[in-house]
């Protein structure tokens, strides 16, 4: 028995290719996008999972009391808290140190294997040897199990030892390093993968930070928020005991401060517990589901209108003695094989696409699904699923079929007022279609609007560059000699500049409670770091070389400002590290390091033009001019710092390449994207369900044409019905959208405005109508004799 | 085989109520062929339907061999119908997905019939009806009179005790009805039972008796040749 249903069903195909051709290519493309989207999914919650101790693995982290708005959390932590309030507890196994080699959010460090050659190289730290018990290293060269035991050891990714040694192994071979350090290559390893919350490119020994860095007594410094620690749990403990051991680890020095551990699983989606979802994931998981939804709908409204070429088949198995429920069994069968088969087309247009996909998106944010079971499973379980569910209503439909007017040939209408599932199915429809356009259409203006909105300081005309050197004295003979040069506008020089994320401490002003006080981030700028970034001050004045005393002073952010307290705060003096620091004027906010988050208070202290061992120098020039201006600046910084190497950059590489960016960039494609199928399967579907609607009312539109209706009274007549689907959809789908924008996180909101859910709405009202009318037009052109003959 | 007690069909819409039949009193003997005739929209058909249990009437009884069936479930009539009623139709009816072994298969899948008694079973019937050689043809490959004769095979394949035949020969010139008509005689004096709707004068003479129905109720009945009940 199931061989006829599935002759009928391929006979049926052969012959009505065009509407099983619908049927499949809506279901494939609504399969196609989920799968995709499961794949990005899979992506995001596969992070990690090359670690062989995934489950027990934690990164030591902070909760931090602040005011609103401000971040809570960090997982650069004291490096006491791991040497010496995680060691010795009862459930931890292996607790490993790192910290950057470095700044790692600078230019990096240069390595070089020859002494000639230097290569700026980021993503280097320092770390205990037990790293490579906690987390997973595939080591190609070299013993793991001693790598990091010896001083001036080093341990290389398989890139950059390629990098430094493209032609031999660089197992043995000497590495040197900036201020004539000298590694040996004690290992490489494979490179690690992607998805991974920690890349490092080299490791060098824990042991060596004190010697490199003259920071002596950091094993028992509970200031230092610097340093990052990976926990390794022993099995079938838990992180919680844990962390109540830990929670007041810092009371002595900052109460407000209460360590944690938070699992290697989360670290990427989830880093902080107070965030219960993770919004791409979410809206992702989201969308997936309503393109299925549309497709699924689509699909039994053809389904179902298709129901009436099935009647004779129907009356007669019904006459003959089949029972319903061998009917209804049928039919699911149907839907079930055409849902496989569409999920069959569906995944393959998936894996043929999803490298197109990753490198139109420019990210590899698609996996595919070789050899991803779970994600087969997944696709297998859903299909089912989706077939069973789209099924029940054609084949309750078709299986209740009175077979005495089927066989009469009569079509058995519904309902043409009042309720119908056929309408209701429609409505959902048309509201999913105009909800996903609308939702496209914000996401997009939003990741517009955080891609283009005003940061605040000049971010097109700057160069900079992080310069370590030995060298001592000022800058002035170097700016003067850059001034001199019309293509340059202006020079400063600080530890850090807008988007490379400074340190902070907990501030207040003295005189207020002392309990009051507020995370501040701060740099140590130059007297022309303002003007430099185009920065404004708003309240009181910059620094100036014409008062001394300035070196004891500082700028605040506004931000910084408000949340201090003061009303008036020029004047007022800050305690920072057992100093009294005056604070003499305020900058405009300004986006210090993503339009994603909230601006934090921010606080700047004078470096009157001094050389530092590490500093970033930068310079603004003229508009157009920066080709030019680049060679100039590289030419005199040259001849500035003859013995040290660097790299000038714009500051947009910075600002483009921010994470957040990044990720939105994405975002903004893949809703394009979304859109423009969201419109497809919504053509598709409504094209099939017009051809039958159309096909339905042959009889009327013969009856009308022989009266002497014109041709746009017959329009008005077969299209009302949808017309009047689609404004009803309109109800549902517009505060859907709205509550979506206001649900979307980040700190910069455009204003979201009518026209956005206009041109969505008009944009399917529009496809809609193109579609109907182009089936009615076809429809109004047949005579009215070959109509009622055969009726 | 087939009784009738005051049986009576209304068809109801929102606005208006349409007596299809009223008070019909039919019995029809095991081995009986009856026609049934009257003009268009007499009820010629809905009695049929109702005969046939494809539909139910709204009062009175219906028997069928002894049981009473009036009110029965869809499930009930379906388990009923399976190999005990064969109906043949005016616009044949075949399944245009299903060749012509498939669609005269229909009723002993329905039977649950094993794979090996289906071929040997079919492939008798079909022989008998002179459509072997076109077993493997669609409804759209053969005539009229060709598509006639694979429903009557369909009919008989499960040897039912009634047939009911609803202009069987409307779709059919002079020379393929007249070839319906011979095997329904022959099917007839073999013993199956044969109610036939027929517009046909010609035709409802080869039946035992006609009974004229119009406007829902019978209003004559005419026996046109003696009918012999097997004993």
């Amino acid at each position: 028995m199931i061989t006829q249903y599935f002759k009928i069903l391929i006979r049926r195909i052969a012959r009505e290719k065009i509407f099983y051709s619908i049927i499949l290519a809506n279901l494939a493309i609504g399969y196609a996008v989920f799968i995709l989207l499961s794949q990005f999914i899979n992506g995001e919650l596969s992070w990690d999972k090359q670690n062989s101790n995934y489950d027990r693995i934690y990164r030591l982290q902070l909760f931090m009391d602040q005011p609103e708005n401000i971040v809570k959390h960090t997982w650069s932590v004291a490096p006491a808290l791991s040497r010496h309030d995680l060691t010795g507890l009862p459930e931890i196994e292996k607790i490993a140190l790192l910290h950057d080699v470095g700044d790692n959010n600078k230019n990096g460090v240069f390595l070089s294997p020859d002494k000639n050659n230097q290569f700026m190289t980021r993503y280097g730290y320092y770390s205990d040897q037990s790293v490579f018990d906690i987390l997973t290293f595939n080591f190609v060269a070299g013993e793991m199990g001693k790598a990091l035991l010896q001083p001036n050891s080093i341990v290389l990714s398989r890139t950059l030892a390629k990098r430094l040694f493209p032609s031999c192994d660089a197992l043995g071979k000497q590495v040197y390093g900036e201020n004539k350090v000298t590694f040996t290559v004690t290992g490489v390893y494979e490179d690690i993968p992607e998805r991974s919350t920690w890349r490092p490119a080299f490791i060098i020994p824990m042991s060596m930070f004190k010697t490199l860095t003259n920071w002596t007594n950091y094993e028992t410094d509970y200031w230092g928020y610097s340093f990052y620690t990976y926990v390794l749990l022993k099995p079938n403990t838990t992180s919680k005991s844990v962390d109540d051991k830990i929670y007041s680890a810092l009371k002595e020095y900052r109460k407000e401060h209460h360590p944690y551990l938070r699992p290697l699983s989360k670290l990427h989606t989830n880093p902080f517990f107070e965030t219960k979802i993770n919004i791409a994931i979410t809206l992702f998981s989201f969308i997936s589901i309503l393109i299925l939804l549309l497709s699924s709908i689509n699909f039994i409204n053809l389904q179902t209108a298709n129901a009436s070429t099935r009647f004779r088949e129907i009356s007669i198995k019904k006459a003959v003695g089949f029972e319903r429920k061998r009917l209804w069994f049928q039919f699911i069968a149907e839907a079930l094989t055409l849902s496989f088969i569409a999920a069959a087309i569906g995944l393959l247009i998936a894996q043929l696409s999803y490298p197109l996909l990753n490198k139109f998106l420019g990210a590899d944010l698609l996996t595919g699904v070789t050899g991803n079971w779970r994600l087969l499973t997944l696709i297998i379980l859903v299909t089912f699923i989706t077939g069973y569910l789209s099924g029940i209503h054609p084949a309750y439909v078709i299986s209740n079929f009175n077979p005495v007017a089927a066989l009469k040939q009569k079509y058995v209408d519904e309902k043409s007022n009042g309720f119908s599932l056929k309408k209701l199915l429609m409505t959902i429809q048309f509201s999913i279609s105009v909800f996903m356009l609308v939702l496209s259409f914000i996401v997009y203006r939003q990741t517009n609007y955080m891609l283009t909105m005003d940061l605040g300081f000049d971010s097109e005309n700057i160069a900079f560059a992080n310069i370590v050197t030995n060298k001592k004295g000022t800058i002035e003979t170097l700016r003067e000699r850059l001034l001199q040069h019309s293509e340059i506008a202006d020079v400063c020089v600080s530890d850090y500049i807008p988007f490379i994320l400074p340190g902070g401490d907990d501030l207040n002003l003295i005189g207020s409670d002392p309990n009051q006080r507020v995370f501040v981030r701060f740099s140590n700028v130059s007297y022309d770091f303002v003007p430099t970034f185009n920065l404004k001050i708003i309240n009181g004045r910059n620094f100036s070389i014409d008062f001394p005393a300035d070196g004891n002073k500082c700028l605040v952010n506004e931000t910084a400002a408000r949340l201090i307290g003061e009303n008036d705060i020029i004047g007022k003096h800050i305690k920072l590290y057992n100093k009294d620091v005056e604070i003499i004027g305020v900058i405009k906010d300004y986006i210090v390091f993503s339009a994603y988050s909230p601006i934090e208070p921010h606080m700047y202290r004078l470096v009157p033009n001094a050389i530092t061992s590490d500093a970033i120098y930068s310079v603004r020039f003229a508009r157009g001019k920066e080709k030019a201006a680049m060679k100039i600046i590289r030419d005199e910084f040259g001849q500035f710092f003859p013995e040290d190497a660097f790299e000038f950059q714009n500051i947009r590489n910075l600002v483009e390449n921010e994470g957040a960016v990044v990720a939105f960039k994405a975002f903004r494609k893949i809703c394009g994207f979304i859109a423009l199928l969201t419109i497809i399967i919504s053509s598709i579907g409504l094209f099939g369900l017009v051809l039958f609607f159309t096909r339905r009312k042959m009889k009327e539109v013969g009856i009308r044409k022989m009266l002497g209706f014109s041709f746009g009274e017959l329009y008005y007549t077969l299209s009302s019905g949808f017309v009047r689907l689609m404004i009803f959809s309109v109800i549902i789908a517009w505060p859907l959208a709205f509550y979506v924008y206001t649900a979307l996180p980040g700190a910069n909101k455009y204003s979201i405005q009518i026209w956005e859910f206009l041109s969505a709405t008009m944009i399917i009202v529009f496809v809609a109508l193109a579609t109907i009318t182009y089936q009615i037009i076809r429809a109004v052109k047949v005579r009215p004799v070959d109509i009622l003959k055969d009726e | 085989m087939i009784r009738t007690v005051n049986l009576s069909k209304v068809f109801k819409t929102e606005m208006v109520e349409t007596t299809a039949l009223f008070n019909i009193n039919l019995e029809v003997k095991k081995g009986e062929f009856v026609a049934i005739m009257g003009p268009s929209g007499c009820g010629k058909s809905t009695l049929l339907n109702i005969l046939g249990l494809l539909d139910n009437a709204n009062s009175g009884e219906y028997y069928f061999d002894g049981i009473e069936v009036t009110g029965f479930s869809e499930r009930e009539s379906a388990n009923l119908r399976k190999g005990n009623i064969g109906f043949i139709f005016q616009s044949f009816n075949l399944i245009d997905e299903l060749n012509v072994y498939e669609n005269v298969e229909l009723p002993l899948i329905a039977l649950n019939v094993p794979l090996s008694n289906r071929r040997n079973m079919v492939g008798e019937i079909l022989e008998f009806m002179s459509m072997g050689h076109r077993k493997n043809h669609f409804p759209r490959q053969l005539s009229g009179g060709q598509q006639q004769r694979v429903a009557i095979a369909r009919a008989l394949i499960t040897r039912p005790k009634l047939i009911l035949a609803d202009e069987p020969t409307g779709n059919l010139d002079s020379s393929n009805g007249e070839q319906v008509m011979q095997m329904l005689e022959q099917m007839n004096s073999e013993g199956t039972t044969i109610v036939m709707v027929t517009h046909s004068a010609d035709h409802a003479e080869r039946a035992h008796r006609v009974v004229h129905l119009f406007d829902g109720q019978m209003v004559m009945e005419r026996i046109d040749k003696v009918f012999e009940p097997a004993l």
